[in-house]
């Protein structure tokens, strides 16, 4: 499949990463910033966006070494069948966890601030028949998806922030390091983990009619989508201050709510922003779908490119219903972005070490 | 069985059965679960909350208590008024006589109180009356008497601040003496009265009268760590009109003292608040005018003194001249004009000191200089503040100095 349509150009490739990498943790997102470094919010994002851009820039020049072929493929003539199996694996797992979890977070959210009735397992259960099947489609399709959904993602967000800048004190941001760095480095590791759905652009690069501007698609997809994080912890730690953030369980949403259209004619704003917020998670949780049940399609050796995209919807909904409660859950959101990170940056990192040293690399003319 | 049916019949099968997860997710994603008639809804527009006496607890039921004595002690039994807009009689626009209910503001809303542990208990006992399932999501005034302010609101602000219907931009005020009083108010200048509270309030901000203080911003303030959160101190008086009668100071949640209506102004001139909008009596030669601020600016400088916070405010204020008392002054001359000017000046430093001076005693900085040093100065506050407590000490002994420059600009239409 992936060799015969090659038709996914790089502006599409960055509106998937983009619109993947925008999802559930915008919400909680400057609470995570404010934790590890009070006022140092923005800055322990922005670090946190060039911890993730490392990761993906890896993922990007294997991809660039091994154009016709995922990592599930390329890192089997790498380290030998069985290993690379292994960690392929848990790389699904890994991926499986992802998706129960930005599902589950969503439900929470959406049954806290919206539909207060609803069980959480209808939201949840909706929403990953959603993206199940929507990751039925081919990859271009797929691309095109991300396509369309990005602007949707990204002119409300910047509105909220540009409307609510008026009500924000220079004050809030000082000292720009923050009174107590130091869990600086933790926060680096939590806000970069957020980002973990950019690893999706393993399975992107096969389908890409240049593989060769995977760096450049990689560098303006975390330029954009990490610009619009700092620029949201920014704007939330500017109008509430840093101890007040630390009190909101979703201080994005918070924002969304005391931001209000001139003159008002919305007074506020928060339905607005949930409303994009759903398409935002949706988005993510495709990727993060697609990549799941496409990975395992590759280690399994199956052709049929949509076996999997039915057979995974029970699993990932149960995983999704284990955490017992919202503080339980966001543990292990944290925990399992943290692993994560060993398997999206530093696994790729490796792989690409022993690509330069065993100067391996896979074209289209070898095979 | 589809085995066994014609071919285009199979086609047909296999499409209705693709289309049925469409159908199912439709009927899921329209949010049935949640549907709410308007008429179902107690609309909550105002609440009030008061201290009650330990008595009032035999009104109580035990709705969220089975055993009397659970939950804190009587001593905290707080009384919630509650102010419901009446369905169909809210009036919609400017001209509606508002479908029956008429103008007399009695009409369009439903005062009603209960007792409670805390505002939650209250609540449920008050939900466990109404047929109608509370709604938060249009509340604009929360009024607090100033016993349940002096108490403190910790258990208000929680409530409030975790109850995801609430708006950010909903008043919070205290009042003096009862608080339910102003629940029950019918002013005549709207037909609303919660709305009428607000409107005083939203209006303040534009003329000038009161600065931005939305319970949003007010929780903000509070949780800072070098500054003290404040609320508008109001009182009904007796035409049913509510005055403004100062700000309330706060501690951490618990409100220390009030100022004087002039301190709002102090408050809006050292924070550089505009539009101006207060007047005040000047002393020259004798016999006194009235000057009306129409611009104020303010700048707020911080710098180490012998390892103290020394502050600086340097202010500057644009002056109409709106009354002389009589013919003495001539107001052509302009010395006449500086001298005006020059008492003014005299005249507002000394209100500004009170006004600091009665904060740093009350040790309630509400104008968020302890922000200054935190934001401005951060190796010496992680080495001598760190806490909102240390800093609360630390405020009582800061010293600091003002400049302010004033210019009076225009004189109305008289020409002497």
């Amino acid at each position: 499949m992936t060799k015969a349509t090659r038709d996914v150009t790089a502006t599409q490739a960055s509106a998937v990463l983009v619109s993947t990498i925008i999802g559930v943790g915008v919400l909680p997102l400057p609470l995570f910033a404010v934790r590890a470094a009070d006022t140092g919010g923005p800055l322990v994002t922005l670090l946190g966006s060039v911890c993730a851009l490392i990761g993906l820039l890896f993922v990007a020049a294997l991809g660039m070494r091994f154009p016709d072929q995922s990592i599930i493929q390329y890192s089997e003539r790498l380290i030998g069948k069985w290993p690379a199996r292994a960690i392929g694996a848990c790389l699904i797992v890994f991926f499986a966890l992802l998706t129960s979890l930005t599902a589950r977070e969503f439900g929470e959210v959406v049954v806290t601030s919206v539909l207060k009735q609803t069980p959480v397992e209808v939201t949840v259960i909706v929403m990953l028949m959603l993206a199940a099947i929507s990751a039925r489609n081919t990859m271009s399709t797929f691309a095109y998806i991300h396509f369309f959904y990005v602007p949707l993602l990204l002119v409300p967000v910047l509105l909220i922030v540009a409307l609510s800048l008026k009500n924000a004190e220079l004050l809030n941001l000082q000292p720009f390091w923050g009174n107590k760095p130091e869990g600086m480095l933790q926060g680096i590791l939590t806000i970069a983990a957020l980002f973990q759905g950019s690893f999706v652009m393993t399975i992107v690069i096969p389908a890409m009619r240049r593989p060769a501007k995977a760096l450049s698609v990689s560098l303006y997809s975390i330029l954009i989508a990490g610009g619009l994080y700092v620029v949201i912890v920014i704007a939330v730690v500017g109008v509430f201050g840093a101890q007040e953030t630390r009190k909101l369980l979703w201080p994005t949403l918070e924002l969304a709510k005391a931001t209000s259209l001139p003159a008002n004619v919305l007074e506020r704003l928060d339905g607005a922003f949930l409303a994009v917020w759903v398409t935002a998670v949706f988005t993510t949780l495709l990727s993060s779908y697609y990549l799941t049940s496409q990975s395992l399609k590759q280690l399994l050796r199956l052709e049929e490119p949509r076996i999997f995209t039915f057979f995974l919807l029970p699993f990932v909904f149960v995983l999704a219903m284990v955490p017992a409660n919202i503080v339980k859950m966001y543990e292990a959101v944290l925990n399992v972005g943290k692993v994560g990170l060993a398997l999206t940056t530093v696994y790729p990192g490796l792989l690409l070490v022993i690509a330069w040293v065993r100067k391996k690399r896979g074209s289209a003319h070898e095979r | 069985m589809n085995a066994d049916a014609p071919r285009p019949f199979r086609g047909i099968v296999r499409r209705t059965a693709r289309a049925c997860p469409l159908l199912l997710a439709a009927a899921l994603l329209c949010g049935c679960w949640d549907r709410t008639e308007i008429e179902d809804r107690a609309i909550v527009l105002g609440v009030s909350i008061d201290k009650a006496p330990p008595e009032a607890e035999n009104e109580e039921e035990s709705v969220t208590h089975y055993v009397k004595g659970l939950g804190p002690p009587a001593s905290d039994l707080i009384r919630v008024g509650v102010q419901l807009a009446l369905p169909g009689r809210i009036p919609l626009g400017p001209g509606e006589s508002g479908g029956g209910g008429g103008n007399d503001p009695q009409k369009t809303v439903w005062v009603v109180d209960v007792v409670g542990h805390s505002v939650n208990d209250a609540l449920m006992n008050l939900q466990q009356e109404l047929s109608a399932r509370l709604f938060f999501g249009h509340l604009r005034v929360i009024v607090v008497s100033e016993e349940m302010a002096r108490f403190g609101l910790e258990n208000i602000d929680d409530y409030f601040h975790r109850n995801s219907e609430v708006r950010r931009m909903a008043w919070m005020m205290v009042s003096e003496g009862e608080a339910l009083s102003l629940m029950k108010a019918s002013p005549k200048l709207e037909r609303v009265p919660s709305l009428y509270l607000m409107t005083t309030l939203d209006e303040g901000i534009r003329m000038g009268k009161f600065p931005q203080d939305y319970i949003g911003i007010y929780w903000s303030r509070k949780s800072k760590l070098g500054q003290e959160g404040f609320l508008p101190y109001v009182k009904l008086k007796k035409n049913q009109t509510l005055q403004t009668k100062g700000l309330a100071l706060f501690q951490d949640s618990r409100m220390v003292g009030a100022t004087k209506p002039l301190g709002i102004a102090v408050y809006m001139a050292l924070k550089g608040n505009n539009p101006g909008g207060y007047s005040a009596f000047v002393k020259v030669n004798g016999t006194e005018v009235m000057t009306h601020v129409t611009h104020r600016e303010s700048k707020t400088t911080f710098e180490l003194r012998d390892g103290k916070p020394f502050f600086n405010f340097k202010m500057a204020f644009e002056l109409n001249l709106e009354e002389k008392l009589n013919d003495e002054l001539n107001i052509q001359d302009p010395t006449t004009i500086r001298e005006i000017e020059q008492s003014q000046m005299a005249g507002a430093k000394k209100l500004i000191e009170e006004f600091i001076g009665q904060s740093q005693s009350l040790g309630s900085d509400v104008l968020g200089l302890g922000e200054y040093v935190r934001a401005k100065a951060p190796g010496y506050w992680n080495r001598n503040v760190r806490t909102k407590e240390r800093w609360q000490r630390m405020y009582k002994e800061i010293e600091y100095k003002i400049d302010i420059d004033m210019k009076i600009r225009r004189i109305g239409m008289k020409a002497e």
